[in-house]
């Protein structure tokens, strides 16, 4: 085994295991902070990769944003509704998530579907990935890509993240009214 | 740098094996780089002492050494010699965690600084992104410490400081954006390069460079933006529960950000290590020192805002100003 080898085992360990911990910790705060460590494991899967710029906004996006969202979300929740209901049976509990929609079928469903695409991006790829060529100017590539070949999916995304950046400010606004 | 490629090649010759003789230079930066900071931050907490009492016509420390200058190492063996308390009630490894995770992406980002033309650790060409990056593990470290420390203190503290860390990092990179666009990289050797070629970027970012100071500002959590831990409402903020070596690293940190503010501030608007006459070193050092010292005039000139001003500044004032600052940077990169 290589220095990377070993290097992208430890990575993995690391990412594999705090994904495991976001599942089973019992403070959901854990879970969050779990959940960043996580993404840095990723990132640094990426910087093996050799795709530096990805695992700078890896970093950026869901470790300085996505984790301190969540972080707020948990603090500015109420205690009731992180907690739901509590069943000591297992299956009581089951049975009371499948039957109630917002707890149960659409996260479910919603996973399932993920899992689905998941399974089908891992059967298309060819294993192992080889290793391209380590760019050397990684964001001006990036760069031309984005606004030659892929500025149609690109605008669109930033269409999507303009109607939900409205989306939160009506909501915000709709909140505001009410008190 | 050659010394050190000379050290790997000497390394390799003398039967170390390959993987071993790679570790080692980046490992004598990286100590290189600690002694920098942690030399640079004990005159750092000195100067502020002397700058507040000469702003306030005081004298500040006094009695150690010449001028007080002994002061900060006698704090530091006294901060080393405290006892190590954690509070009972607090969540122990999230208390114990925080201040590391604050520090090592503070010390992380001075890997990318340029201190001169040949005198940086790794030039990478994504370093800006890089440190926006690693500087918004600031927030995560601050929620940790305020939520773990089980305090209502320190909680309200952790929340406001990352809520303006969040408001104020938008505007901060939106302004070092347009500089990017002007130098077209993201390196900041390249940056310094184009401005040594040409001009500072200060003749024709003059808003880019008033955005990114305010922004820099309540990034840094200081006076007038130093809600987070105002004292006279909050305590101390996010670190009220923290003492000893624990909470000298969250001061560590603090001064550590205020260097790495001061030389982007210098290599972005500024450029960086080139200069008339002196060694680039010096160059860099004394633009530098001349931000640190701003930022500490400001602090104890400025009284502190309000949040709701706060809020109102971040949104309303910079953020539009900046993207406007852009879109101008953009069209003036296109006639050019």
């Amino acid at each position: 085994m290589t220095v990377t080898d070993w290097v992208f085992l430890a990575i993995a360990l690391v990412t594999l295991f705090s994904a495991y911990r976001v599942v089973t910790t019992h403070k959901i705060m854990h879970a969050a902070l779990w959940l960043g460590l996580t993404f840095v494991g990723v990132a640094g899967i990426f910087l093996l990769l050799g795709a530096d710029f990805l695992a700078a906004a890896q970093v950026l996006v869901y470790v300085g944003a996505i984790t301190t969202i969540i972080i707020f979300g948990i603090m500015l929740s109420s205690v009731e509704d992180l907690r739901g209901e509590s069943f000591d049976n297992v299956w009581k509990r089951l049975s009371s998530r499948l039957t109630s929609s917002r707890r149960g079928i659409w996260p479910l469903l919603a996973a399932v579907g993920l899992a689905a695409a998941m399974v089908i991006v891992v059967s298309r790829g060819q294993w192992p990935a080889s290793p391209h060529a380590p760019a050397l100017d990684t964001p001006r590539l990036l760069g031309e890509a984005l606004f030659t070949r892929f500025v149609i999916p690109f605008e669109a995304a930033s269409i999507v993240l303009l109607v939900a950046l409205i989306g939160a400010i009506a909501l915000a606004l709709k909140e505001e009214r009410t008190e | 740098m050659d010394f050190f490629s000379a050290m790997h090649s000497g390394l390799v010759s003398a039967g170390w094996p390959l993987w071993l003789a790679n570790l080692v230079p980046p490992l004598v930066k990286a100590l290189i780089l600690l002694l920098f900071i942690l030399l640079n931050c004990t005159f750092l907490i000195w100067m502020e002492r002397k700058v507040a009492g000469h702003m306030q016509r005081r004298m500040g420390p006094m009695r150690l050494g010449p001028h007080g200058i002994i002061q900060t190492i006698a704090d530091v063996v006294k901060l080393i010699a405290k006892e190590d308390v954690i509070p009972a009630g607090v969540d122990r490894w999230v208390f114990v965690l925080a201040p590391i995770v604050a520090f090592a992406p503070a010390f992380a980002v001075f890997m990318v600084i340029p201190f001169g033309p040949n005198l940086i650790a790794q030039d990478l060409n994504i370093a800006l992104i890089f440190i926006a990056a690693l500087t918004s593990f600031v927030v995560i470290s601050f929620l940790m410490a305020g939520w773990s420390s089980n305090n209502k203190w320190s909680l309200l503290g952790a929340m406001r400081a990352s809520a303006q860390l969040i408001s104020y990092e938008v505007p901060l990179v939106i302004s070092v954006a347009s500089v990017a666009l002007l130098a077209g990289s993201l390196s900041l050797q390249d940056i310094v390069r184009a401005q040594s070629q040409s001009f500072w970027y200060i003749l024709v970012q003059p808003i880019g460079f008033l955005v990114f100071l305010t922004a820099s500002l309540a990034e840094l959590n200081r006076s007038p933006f130093d809600m987070s831990e105002a004292e006279q409402e909050l305590v101390a903020g996010y670190n009220t529960e923290y003492s000893g070596m624990r909470w000298a690293i969250f001061y560590l940190t603090e001064y550590a950000n205020l260097i790495t503010f001061a030389a982007m501030a210098s290599t972005l608007f500024f450029g960086g290590w080139s200069g008339p006459g002196l060694p680039p070193f010096v160059w860099f050092m004394i633009k530098v020192y001349f931000f640190i010292f701003l930022v500490m005039w400001i602090r104890w000139t400025l009284p502190r805002v309000r949040i709701d001003q706060l809020m109102d500044i971040g949104w309303k004032g910079l953020l539009p100003l900046s993207l406007v600052n852009l879109a101008f940077t953009g069209i003036y990169v296109l006639l050019r």
